[in-house]
């Protein structure tokens, strides 16, 4: 089912971070906001939960942790011990380092795959673009029109006074 | 025809074509088939390979191979299964007894035979070097006519043409020890009118032969027993290392070594011996000093004697009075306190010298106790001046024949004598050497290894020598060809089995047979050649500097030049190798202006250039140079050792290895003389790199970066043996101890006190397990692949230097540094305490060498060339042949502890102390080297581990070597002896 | 923000850019046609990568005999490289990563050629472990792959199979975080590409792939931000760990001047110190050839010259240290080990390294110093030199003369070994040549971000439709 959306496109920082803020205390659904580079606060502005990312990486980089201490366990100390150097069978400091590098393997690697999942990012996906400048110097605020009661000529206005270079309204397939 | 060896009916079909496909299939890296910058070509496919092609032949696996059995099995042969024949060496007349390891038919290794009294189970370096000579490719595999290949039937029928009844023939060999040959000579020239045989040693000790004849009226050389000498003063004579019967010398002497009853040794000589080395007072004497200093030593011994003032008031008439100098008296107290088991023995080739030497040993009364004339030795029978006159025959062409057996003449003499007057020369050698390829007629002698033969080294010893591979070439035994020429063909084995008929089986089991000999017709004691030979010593004290020739402990006369293991064998006191040189004392090479590697022209009538090495310990005035070197044979190594682009070839310009210094020899009264007074040295611009295998020579580091002296061999005296051992302090250990040794504990116990340095186990252990002949380069680049090394350490103010010896292998610790930090798990420990290497698991990554303390590993760098296939039979089947690019190292020859472990298991018995011998320890003469298991608390290792002079090296470390060495024992420290300078000690 | 974030007060980027200005000078020298001078060096880089493709082939066609080494010194200009290539390689992570923890937002105009920087010398170390083995094809035994020989796996306690992980890890960990930091970049030259002609190129095509359709929404870059953060939390500790590990590879031997507690944090402040100077070189370099002076200013400069100081001092604290504990220690082998660095055949190198690691470095005390890019340039050159040297002397000093005096040795290189440490030069610069012309040098979205930082104000607002 198709919606509506009316779009805002600004040129700073600045006006980005205050319509934003202003439309989601006004209770504007707002869609997305587009920016060529991160603008800090704007995901408070846009009132998002903190990621999920860091869980991923924790979990990831404890499995890989003791997968790598297990694995070096069972390899040198029970299915084929061999007496290298007199050292003991299991030479558990000796295992550190490489549990360590695992470790940071696993959570990396893990930790940008879970990313390129979660923002539906992948080679050759068609980016949808509101503006050929929005990953160059504009930013764009998308709001829904989500009910009847939204006045399209009431949030336009509202957008111009927060100094929208130009606000247009679109057909737009739910993606999300 | 030479004899072809072949795997399968396939390949006696066509052998090419199977040669080739396994040359293929051998290969593990196709990189190896192409000679990379040998042609553009060649590189660029190089270069193509490189990466790509390595990664995929990680995966190549070698077709099978279609072995054929025994159809029906010879009997007592198992295949696989190693036997052992009884022989005699042929590498010197020194006769020592052999056991040779026989492999599915092909002889792999030579071991001294224990019950033979000459060996005792040891042998010497090159012996042990002297199997490869069978498998020499370059060796005659027919006669040679005119130096064209011929055949018996038409030599023959050609030489006994050319033999006229009436014409001076002259039969020049060197010493021969065998009854049977001597016989078979005697009976060829007995056809003749004027017929004589000349025999010569190039290491000459006439003599002393003819001392004894003007002394004892009989010309012999005395058979020496050094187990019964408790006090030994040796005069220029390197009984240790080269002198007639080296390996029971050095037996005899070490027996006699063992703490706490030492025998003591005083050495006078001008350069530094093998035998100096070991010697408790050594006193530097330039070879023109010794008579005199003989002379002296006479005196005093003849005043202590109280006898014979005769003799002295003769000596005091002459002016010759008693000097207070050199430990003279020291000396002349010790051989007095021990007259009648004392011994004195000198080297040097001059009657009269002789002749004094037998008067000190005539006053200690020390024949008939350590000197044996009624049953003498046979090793050295040559006469120069018998050489003398036929040369002097030849040059004026009175020969009309002249036949050469086992010398080269050419080579060995100060002048090589011309055959051009001589009508016929023909030549036994078994290979075309300079005075072979100059004869009209070679008849290949066999090499030992493939005749019968019998020895007499000593009277009444009869060493037997049996063939243990039927000779490879159309080759045909001396006494066979002499039968021929005499008309009654026979062959060697019915001469042997004739002359000793009784006792021949056993005798043939093992290798010899005691026979009653006649004694010799000695007189007693005359005193009129002493008389002389004090009136032509004169009491002045010589100048100028003197030439020493001596033979390397290597090389010997040269016979040996054939030898790649001889020519890397490093030289036990300078550790050169592949060169000879001219070694000069350090003050020498100061006043000289030169230091190591600078070529010097030395000019004693003829003239060498030689590089100079600079030896502390040697007398100011002299200069040492080897004989041997120089030689045809040794023209093979032109291509010796890896090819690339930064290679530098093994022989120098003249296309040999070293020079041949015998031009410089000369004959004076009849004797070939190995010193020559006032020569002329001279420096000529040139240097040569040597191939040195150390280069730091002492214990203690340069004094600018501390000067310490680090404890690696450690020294004790006669005095503190006594004493208690302090309790060595117990460590705490990090680890749990996870790897309990339950069954065996191998290790090995190194006595320094016993060992002489002479190299016997270096070889043993390259013929053992296969290591590879680098090349003077690679030694240059210090990459020598010995698994067992001799370092040697100098102590002590140069001019009165003292030498230690410590062979050093792989110490297979129990917490081995280099098993931690190999990442492919290479090298790891076994279960009875080795520290094993796993070839095929290496991938080269040398971190291991890096952190072995005593650089004991060895690398494969190349691929170092094992061209010649024939050579390659020498190869021991029980060991792999490495790669290149894999880490290798002493194993403690863990194929002889498996096959006797197998052994045992078989029998169902345990392995016994002494079954299983590494092939160092079973080499030694000196009984140096012990190996067995720790945990057997009464075997010999085990006791030795436990002795009082026991250390580890590095033991500080903690890494567990499992060698033990014995601290060698410097005389001094007990009352009223003095203590010798420079006993300074390295602990 | 500018005042919480920046600690610096006077402009970041000079010449007061706009956002579109910075596409435009970042995207120009990409687009337009290589100058003169990158194909002149481009063509050097090149020919000495090719001479050592040679050597490298020759060595392993012929045996690792053609290299200088021998039984006592076993390992010299092989691990030396190595060491020197992944030290190198640490700067970038530092800048990319624990800068990026620390808030320097001056580290934007440079991160991005750092991290490049980091990759390509990680690449050339990692060549060196896999020739310097006598049998190279052979070199993947190294890691524990399912094998039909027992299965036999590695030894888990060798620090070289540790630094097999450490590298590859260090690879990888690197490419990703380069990677992910260029996403919206690569989108951003993919929208400026866009409509530059009718049909797609192969240049459009492959940033539209690489670019994963990235579109600049803010659910996006808010997760992003986050991956960011924990990817630079995750390579702080892991290059750290990386040179540690290598340092390893020494202080777990046994062998004087090798077995030392102190070579972990000496080798990474060694490490960085010598990836800084590299840095400088490359960047002083690079601002000139493709007119970044605007991006790279003085500040970047003087800010990394401070940090070269910093380490400067403590590798010369490093050395200093080594020396008390050898004479405090009372072992006669550590003591003469560092006696012989000093003073022994290869005192030469010790003191190259001394006078170029601790000398030279202190001029950079002066502020005057720091801003003269000329002394600074050659300043960078000579720590490239000293610290080769540095772990030279670690190797070949400690090695060539260790507890038995009858195995001590010398060690010269042979042509081979120079032509490899050459061709190792070759391919970092090509690669790094390549990078200039191929990919945005300067990370565009976060030098925007910090634009403002320092200016005396906001850029005028632009009311163009």
């Amino acid at each position: 089912m198709n919606r509506r959306v009316l779009i805002g496109i600004f040129d700073n920082e600045d006006a980005i971070l205050d319509v934003t803020d202003a439309a989601r205390r006004r209770g504007l659904k707002i869609v997305d906001v587009f920016a060529p580079y991160a603008v800090h606060g704007l995901d408070r502005a846009m009132g998002l939960q903190r990621s999920k990312l860091p869980w991923v990486c924790f979990l990831l980089g404890l499995t890989g942790a003791a997968f790598k201490v297990w694995f070096e366990y069972w390899t040198t100390a029970s299915d084929w011990p061999i007496n290298v150097g007199g050292k003991p069978w299991n030479s558990l400091p000796a295992f550190v380092p490489i549990t360590f590098e695992v470790m940071v393997l696993f959570a990396g690697i893990s930790t940008v795959l879970a990313f390129f999942g979660m923002s539906r990012l992948w080679p050759g996906r068609k980016p949808m673009l509101l503006d050929a400048r929005v990953t160059n110097d504009r930013f764009a605020l998308v709001l829904e029109e989500d009910n009847a009661a939204f006045d399209v000529e009431e949030v336009e206005r509202f957008l111009r006074d927060h100094h929208a270079l130009r606000v247009e309204e679109r057909e737009q397939e739910a993606a999300r | 025809m030479e004899t072809q060896y072949w795997r399968s009916l396939a390949e006696r079909e066509n052998p090419s074509e199977l040669a080739r496909a396994a040359e293929a299939e051998f290969s593990e890296n196709p990189l190896q088939q192409i000679e990379p910058g040998s042609s553009r070509r060649g590189f660029l496919k190089a270069a193509g390979f490189a990466f790509a092609g390595a990664a995929l032949t990680g995966c190549s696996r070698a077709p099978v191979e279609k072995a054929m059995p025994y159809l029906v099995q010879p009997e007592n042969t198992v295949a696989g299964r190693a036997q052992y024949y009884a022989s005699t060496c042929g590498a010197c007349p020194a006769g020592c007894g052999l056991l040779a390891k026989v492999r599915d038919g092909r002889p792999i290794k030579l071991e001294g035979n224990p019950d033979q009294a000459i060996s005792g189970g040891a042998t010497c370096a090159v012996g042990q070097a002297s199997i490869l000579g069978l498998y020499d490719s370059l060796r005659l595999k027919q006669p040679l006519a005119g130096g064209k290949p011929s055949t018996w039937a038409e030599v023959d029928r050609e030489i006994l043409a050319r033999l006229r009844a009436d014409g001076a023939v002259r039969y020049l060999s060197g010493t021969i020890t065998s009854p049977t040959k001597q016989a078979a000579i005697d009976r060829f020239l007995g056809q003749f009118r004027n017929a004589r045989h000349v025999m010569y040693d190039a290491l000459s000790a006439s003599a002393i032969l003819d001392a004894h004849q003007q002394t004892h009226g009989a010309r012999v050389l005395p058979h020496y027993r050094f187990d019964k000498a408790g006090a030994i003063a040796s005069f220029d004579a390197d009984f240790l290392g080269t002198w007639i019967s080296p390996v029971e010398f050095a037996r005899d002497y070490s027996a006699r070594r063992r703490p706490p009853e030492m025998s003591w040794h005083a050495q006078f000589e001008g350069r530094m011996s093998l035998t100096g080395s070991k010697a408790d007072r050594r006193v530097r004497t330039a070879p023109d000093e010794i008579r005199e200093r003989l002379a002296q030593l006479a005196i005093r011994i003849a005043k202590l004697s109280g006898a014979d003032d005769r003799f002295l008031s003769s000596a005091s008439a002459r002016g010759w009075q008693t000097t207070n100098d050199d430990g003279l008296p020291h000396v002349a107290e010790r051989l007095w306190e021990a007259r009648g088991r004392s011994l004195v023995v000198c080297g040097a080739n001059a009657v009269h010298t002789q002749v004094l030497v037998n008067y000190i040993n005539h006053l200690l009364g020390n024949y008939g106790a350590t000197l044996d004339v009624e049953h003498p030795s046979r090793q050295r029978q040559g006469d120069d001046r018998a050489l003398a006159n036929l040369l002097d025959e030849i040059k004026t062409g009175r020969v009309a024949a002249l036949f050469i057996d086992g010398v080269n003449p050419v080579a060995e003499l100060p002048e090589a004598p011309g055959f051009d007057h001589v009508g016929l020369v023909v030549s036994f050698a078994g290979s075309l050497d300079e005075s072979a390829e100059r004869a009209h007629y070679v008849c290949p002698d066999h090499h030992f290894l493939e005749s019968w033969a019998g020895a007499e080294p000593v009277a009444g010893l009869i060493s037997l020598t049996q063939p243990v591979i039927r000779p490879l070439g159309a080759t045909r035994a001396v006494v066979e060809t002499l039968a021929a020429w005499t008309g009654q063909p026979v062959n060697a084995y019915d001469l042997l089995r004739q002359r000793y008929p009784a006792q021949w089986d056993r005798a043939v089991e093992a290798g010899y047979v005691a026979m009653e000999a006649p004694r010799a017709p000695v007189k007693p004691f005359s005193m009129a050649p002493v008389e002389l030979a004090l009136a032509a010593t004169s009491p002045e004290p010589a100048a100028g500097y003197t030439l020493a020739l001596y033979p390397s402990v290597a090389m010997l006369e040269g016979r040996q030049a054939y030898n790649p293991w001889l020519h890397e064998l490093p030289d036990p006191i300078t550790k050169v190798t592949w060169d000879n040189y001219a070694s000069v004392s350090p003050a020498a090479a100061t006043s000289l202006g030169v230091s190591d590697g600078d070529v010097v022209r030395i000019e004693a009538g003829a003239a060498v250039e030689l590089p100079v090495v600079v030896q502390p310990g040697q007398h100011d005035r002299v200069i040492a140079v080897a004989l041997g070197y120089g030689r045809k044979a040794s023209e093979r190594f032109a291509n010796l050792g890896p090819r690339w682009i930064d290679h530098r070839p093994s022989v120098n310009d003249q296309g040999r290895v070293g020079e041949n210094a015998a031009p410089l020899l000369a004959f004076e009264q009849g004797s070939l003389r190995y010193d020559r007074a006032g020569i002329r040295i001279a420096k000529t611009g040139r240097r040569i790199e040597l191939a040195l295998t150390q280069t730091h020579h002492t214990l203690t580091v340069p004094q600018q970066l501390g000067g310490e002296v680090r404890p690696i061999v450690q020294e004790t005296t006669t005095a503190e043996l006594g004493k208690p051992p302090e309790p060595s302090e117990q460590r705490e250990e990090l680890w749990p101890e996870d790897h309990p040794y339950k069954g065996h504990r191998w290790g090995m116990a190194v006595d320094l006190n016993a060992c002489t340095g002479c190299s016997a186990c270096v070889v043993a252990c390259q013929v053992e397990n296969n290591t590879p002949v680098v090349g003077k380069d690679e030694v240059r680049r210090r990459r020598e692949m010995h698994w067992i090394r001799i370092d040697r350490y100098y102590s002590g103010p140069s001019e009165n230097v003292e030498v230690a010896h410590q062979p050093m292998m792989c110490q297979q610790c129990d917490h081995a540094p280099c098993e931690t930090v190999c990442p492919t798990l290479a090298t790891v420990h076994s279960d009875e305490g080795l520290n094993q290497q796993i070839y095929n698991r290496c991938v080269g990554t040398r971190y291991c060498a890096n952190n072995c303390p005593y650089k004991t590993r060895r690398f494969n760098w190349f691929n170092y060339p094992r061209e010649d296939r024939l050579a390659n039979l020498v190869l021991n089947p029980d060991v792999t042949v490495r790669t290149r690019g894999v880490m290798e190292k002493c194993t403690f020859c863990v194929q002889r502890i498996q096959e006797a472990k197998i052994e045992a298991k078989v029998l169902g018995t345990p392995v016994k102390d002494g079954d299983i011998r590494t092939a160092c320890e079973q080499a030694c003469p000196a009984g140096a080297i012990v190996f067995g298991d720790l945990n057997d608390p009464n075997s010999r290792v085990a006791r030795l581990a436990r002795d009082a002079r026991q250390y580890r090296v590095l033991e500080d470390l903690n890494v567990g070597p499992a060698v033990r060495y014995l601290k060698i024992v410097r005389d001094g420290g007990q009352a009223g002896r003095p203590v010798p300078q420079g006993d300074k000690k390295n602990g | 923000m500018a005042e919480v974030c920046s600690p610096l007060r006077i402009p970041l980027i000079a010449g007061h850019k706009k956002a579109a200005t910075v596409t435009e000078d970042v995207c120009r020298p990409m687009l337009r046609p290589p100058s003169g001078l990158w194909w002149a060096g481009f063509t050097l880089a090149f020919s000495l990568m090719l001479l050592g493709v040679a050597a490298v082939s020759y060595q392993i066609a012929t045996g690792v005999g053609t290299w200088g080494l021998n039984t006592t010194v076993g390992w010299a200009f092989d691990i030396t490289n190595f060491v020197f290539w992944v030290g190198i390689g640490h700067a970038g992570t530092l800048i990319s990563a624990i800068l990026f923890l620390f808030r320097q937002k001056w580290r934007t105009s440079v991160n991005r050629s750092a991290e490049a920087m980091t990759l390509f010398a990680v690449m050339c170390a990692g060549i060196f472990p896999v020739i310097h083995t006598g049998r190279p094809w052979l070199a993947y035994w190294l890691f524990p792959y399912p094998n039909f020989r027992g299965p036999l796996w590695i030894n888990f306690r060798s620090p070289l199979a540790w630094d097999c992980f450490a590298i590859s890890t260090y690879f990888l960990i690197s490419a990703t975080f380069w990677y992910v930091g260029l996403i919206p970049d690569l989108a951003t030259i993919r929208d400026r590409l866009a409509g530059e002609s009718a049909r797609p190129t192969l240049r459009q095509r492959l940033f539209a792939v690489f670019s994963l359709g990235w579109s600049g929404s803010y659910r996006v870059w808010h997760h992003y931000e986050v991956l960011y953060l924990l990817l630079a939390g995750l390579a702080t500790p892991l290059v750290i760990s990386v040179h540690t590990i290598v340092s390893w590879d020494f202080a777990t031997a046994v062998i004087p001047g090798w077995h030392a507690t102190i070579f972990p944090p000496y080798f990474v402040a060694g490490a960085i110190f010598s990836g800084i100077g590299m840095v400088l070189t490359l960047m002083i370099v690079a601002r000139k050839v493709m007119n970044l002076e605007d991006y790279i200013t003085l500040r970047h400069v003087d800010a990394m010259c401070k940090l070269l100081l910093l380490t400067s001092s403590i590798v010369a604290l490093a050395y200093g240290t080594e020396f008390f504990t050898a004479f405090y220690s009372g072992n006669p082998y550590e003591q003469f080990v560092f006696r012989n660095r000093a003073l022994g055949p290869f005192a030469w190198a010790y003191w190259i390294m001394v006078s170029c690691n601790v000398l030279a470095p202190q001029l950079l005390w002066f502020r005057g110093v720091r801003r003269r890019i000329g002394i600074v340039f050659a300043l960078s050159l000579l720590i490239n030199v000293g610290m080769w040297f540095e772990r030279f002397v670690i190797i070949v000093t400690s090695l060539h003369r260790d507890f038995l005096p009858s195995s001590w040795a010398s060690y010269r290189p042979t042509i081979v070994e120079v032509s490899t440490l050459a061709g190792s030069f070759g391919l970092f610069f090509t690669c790094f040549l390549i990078f200039c012309r191929i990919l945005p040098v300067i990370a565009m979205g976060e030098v925007k971000a910090v634009l403002h930082v320092g200016q005396a104000s906001r850029p005028v607002q632009e009311t163009t439709v």
